[in-house]
């Protein structure tokens, strides 16, 4: 008993000796703006986080030396993310893009006042919290259509997160266009319970190739769905990057964001003082989503039809999200000719969308 | 020449000052070789990785939140292992604890500030629901021999469904349900503000919150120690660890010590899972992102056995421990890989844990034949 007290005192009396010697060594250099990200999984997981992290780089190519950026990958909800949150302010960071859901909490916002803080895909506006996001729904709807037109037989499966609105919506966009480009089709999902898990995801492909999916499409972080699919020879729809390196051969394309402009506008505002809180939502319009550049095996009638529909989005001429749309039941959700909206209409709307169109195959509670 | 491990026959009391300090100068020493490979400045490493853990205005702050539930799992460990039962389950015990005290809270709370008897009753509901969880891989052990280290760590992934099922799939009395942002991301129904822990600010360092769990740790830790220094029921399974055929012997009723060694260890787990609902997250976090993703069940293993089982030295690992983990996160960033974080910490526990065979043990260099040295290494003790 006496001895381990020893042990302890003397750790203690280590730590507390190394911490003071290194305490005199601190330096101050200039002061540039400081703007940090924080992501669910690493900055270089191929999808997600990558892509975020894409915006992050070009912040830090415009802007300089006048800002100094800084990234925080593998942080959990909660308790973790509120350490980080705690290290940055004492570091003097000013603007904190949050990259995930339920990262920020209206507590955590209270606590910094003077921290800007900027959330993707959440809807939590305060005086200090901005929400961000895009119509990543209308490119998946086109890379859908590439998915529908490489498939040969009648399954198409689908590697999906959570299920939550955000992954429902994506999930439903996927199928309206793969049925467009191949009638009757069905999407069968496959959840994770996971933003970036590589082996479960993996685990989620194989399965849905054994139930006779010949097409593989996903919403979530990893390319782990796309190099079980090259290994199967089976074309594939990415998501968030272009990750065509993963699977050069079963790459079809995929729906890819640049959150680089929105960060980079936002960074301005706040370096100039005039951020206000708000919710952006991107569109194809100004360049926030596309679609990544087509695989090998897309063939030109496919590339023109998918052409087609794009500019049709851009022109407000066409809408995947119109009705008459019916859940997985046949129930009619959405009436002739209205369109859905991102955050009116409830469960209608994008942000509350918790059905499935009809022909997905998969519970939309997971 | 032959080198030999033979156990020391008496510890001197320097070595116990004098490893220790070397095993931790040692795993710097090894880390900043790491870290120059990467290149990348070890001193103000060590500097940042202090500062931020300890030292800088706030960081004690953070540094608690995650001590407590380290504090609560590394006890769990330790009050279980140290008679030989390998509960590796903390983890899922501590969902378990957080479900039950959730539900406490959000039952019996109400407006106005914390109130003894939703905050008694989610400490009970806590230790209730670890305890149940516990028992389990506890009652397959004591009758039918099943091995509780896997029965245990398969019942964490079971928790860990039921958590994110709570939430995430279906529309449990957890979740909330009311307003639209509910329909955007599932979240746990946020507790009462009369079931909310208080904590208590101390005027250090830029105030440094203290929260009831910490509290509640330190308790735990007292209740640990003395129910095994200072009862029979300690001796009895002390001795039931040592040797099952003495404890038969000397006539200890295996099966219940057994268990109730378990529902102490799940208590303790489920205390802390309390502790992360009333003191920290104030909702129940069914988030596979969120608790689970961090794994103080697991953690709070190496707390225990860096603290050899001592209950009072568990309490204070894991406050080295959760400075550390808390200043990981300050160190990553671009230039420096979230997963050189790790190795540094993992040097560092390994070397604290590796060093342990000096005091034990000690290794004898000798040119004489292997059936001398064997002879002479014979176990004293």
């Amino acid at each position: 008993m006496k001895r381990s007290r020893m042990v302890l005192a003397a750790l203690l009396a280590g730590v507390v000796a190394l911490a003071v010697a290194g305490a005199g060594l601190a330096s101050r250099g200039s002061t540039p703006f400081k703007v940090a990200w924080i992501y669910v999984g690493p900055h270089n997981d191929g999808g997600w986080s990558q892509a975020h992290d894409n915006g992050r780089l070009y912040v830090q190519k415009m802007l300089g030396s006048k800002v100094q950026t800084t990234y925080k990958e593998n942080i959990a909800v909660g308790a973790q993310f509120n350490q980080t949150v705690a290290s940055l302010a004492a570091q003097g960071y000013k603007l904190i893009f949050a990259t995930s859901y339920g990262y920020v909490t209206p507590t955590v916002a209270a606590k910094y006042p003077n921290v800007m803080f900027e959330q993707a895909t959440g809807t939590l506006v305060a005086k200090n919290v901005s929400e961000y996001f895009g119509s990543a729904e209308d490119t998946i709807f086109l890379s859908g259509m590439a998915a529908g037109a490489a498939a040969k037989c009648d399954t198409i499966g689908f590697v999906v997160a959570y299920p939550i609105p955000e992954v429902i919506r994506h999930a439903n966009a996927f199928t309206l266009g793969a049925q467009l480009m191949h009638p009757g089709v069905k999407v069968k999902l496959v959840w994770t319970n996971s933003w970036f898990d590589p082996a479960k995801e993996k685990k989620a492909a194989q399965s849905l190739v054994a139930a006779g999916a010949c097409v593989l499409g996903q919403n979530v972080d990893s390319p782990a769905t796309g190099q079980y699919a090259e290994s199967q020879g089976i074309p594939w729809v990415g998501y968030d990057s272009d990750s065509s390196k993963f699977a050069p051969k079963s790459w079809l394309t995929a729906s890819v964001y640049n959150w680089g402009i929105y960060y980079l506008k936002r960074v301005k505002e706040a370096m100039a003082g005039t951020w206000k809180p708000g919710f952006y939502y991107g569109s194809i319009n100004d360049g926030f989503t596309k679609l990544a550049p087509y695989g090998p095996s897309v063939t030109a009638a496919t590339k023109a039809k998918i052409a087609k529909y794009e500019k049709m989005i851009e022109n407000h001429t066409f809408y995947e999200f119109t009705g008459p749309l019916h859940d997985q039941s046949g129930k009619l959700r959405v009436a002739k000719g209205v369109k859905m909206q991102v955050l009116k209409g409830g469960t209608n709307s994008l942000y509350g969308m918790n059905w499935l169109v009809q022909g997905v195959i998969g519970s939309p509670k997971g | 020449m032959h080198v030999a491990v033979e156990r020391r026959l008496r510890q001197p009391r320097w070595l116990a000052v004098v490893v220790p300090l070397g095993s931790i100068a040692f795993a710097f020493f090894v880390a900043a070789l790491v870290l120059l490979a990467t290149g990348i400045d070890p001193l103000s490493t060590y500097r940042q990785l202090f500062d931020a853990g300890f030292i800088q205005s706030g960081s004690l702050d953070q540094t608690l939140i995650t001590t407590t539930p380290l504090a609560f799992m590394g006890l769990a460990a330790a009050a279980a292992f140290r008679v030989k039962l390998y509960n590796i389950g903390a983890e899922g015990q501590m969902y378990m604890g957080a479900i039950f005290g959730s539900a406490a809270g959000l039952y019996l709370g109400g407006r106005g500030g914390a109130a003894p008897l939703p905050i008694a009753a989610m400490v009970v509901a806590g230790c209730a629901g670890g305890c149940v969880w516990a028992l389990i891989p506890g009652v397959l052990k004591a009758f039918f021999r099943t091995n509780e280290i896997l029965t245990s760590l398969l019942l964490n992934y079971v928790a860990g469904l039921i958590l994110t099922y709570l939430i995430f799939e279906s529309e449990s009395y957890w979740r909330e349900t009311k307003g639209f942002n509910a329909t955007v991301f599932p979240t746990g129904k946020p507790l009462p503000p009369s079931s909310v822990w208080p904590g208590w600010t101390l005027h250090a360092q830029g105030g440094v919150t203290v929260p009831l769990g910490a509290f509640l740790a330190v308790l735990a830790g007292v209740v640990v120690w003395g129910l095994h220094k200072r009862t029979r029921f300690g001796f009895e399974s002390q001795v039931l660890g040592d040797s099952e055929r003495a404890a038969r012997y000397a006539g200890v009723r295996i099966r219940r010590k057994i268990l109730a060694v378990m529902a102490l260890s799940g208590a303790v787990a489920g205390l802390g899972g309390a502790s992360q609902v009333g003191d920290f997250a104030h909702a129940l976090d069914g988030d596979p992102n969120g608790l689970q993703k961090i794994g103080y069940g697991y953690t709070g293993i190496v707390v225990a056995a860096l603290a050899r089982y001592n209950p009072f030295a568990t309490l204070l690992i894991a406050f080295l421990i959760g400075g550390l983990q808390n200043a990981g996160s300050t160190l990553q960033g671009p230039s420096f890989p979230a997963g050189l974080v790790g190795v540094l910490q993992g040097i560092i526990l390994f070397s604290a844990l590796g060093g342990e065979i000096l005091v034990r043990y000690r290794f004898r260099i000798s040119r004489r034949s292997k059936g001398e040295a064997a002879s002479a290494a014979e176990p004293a003790s």
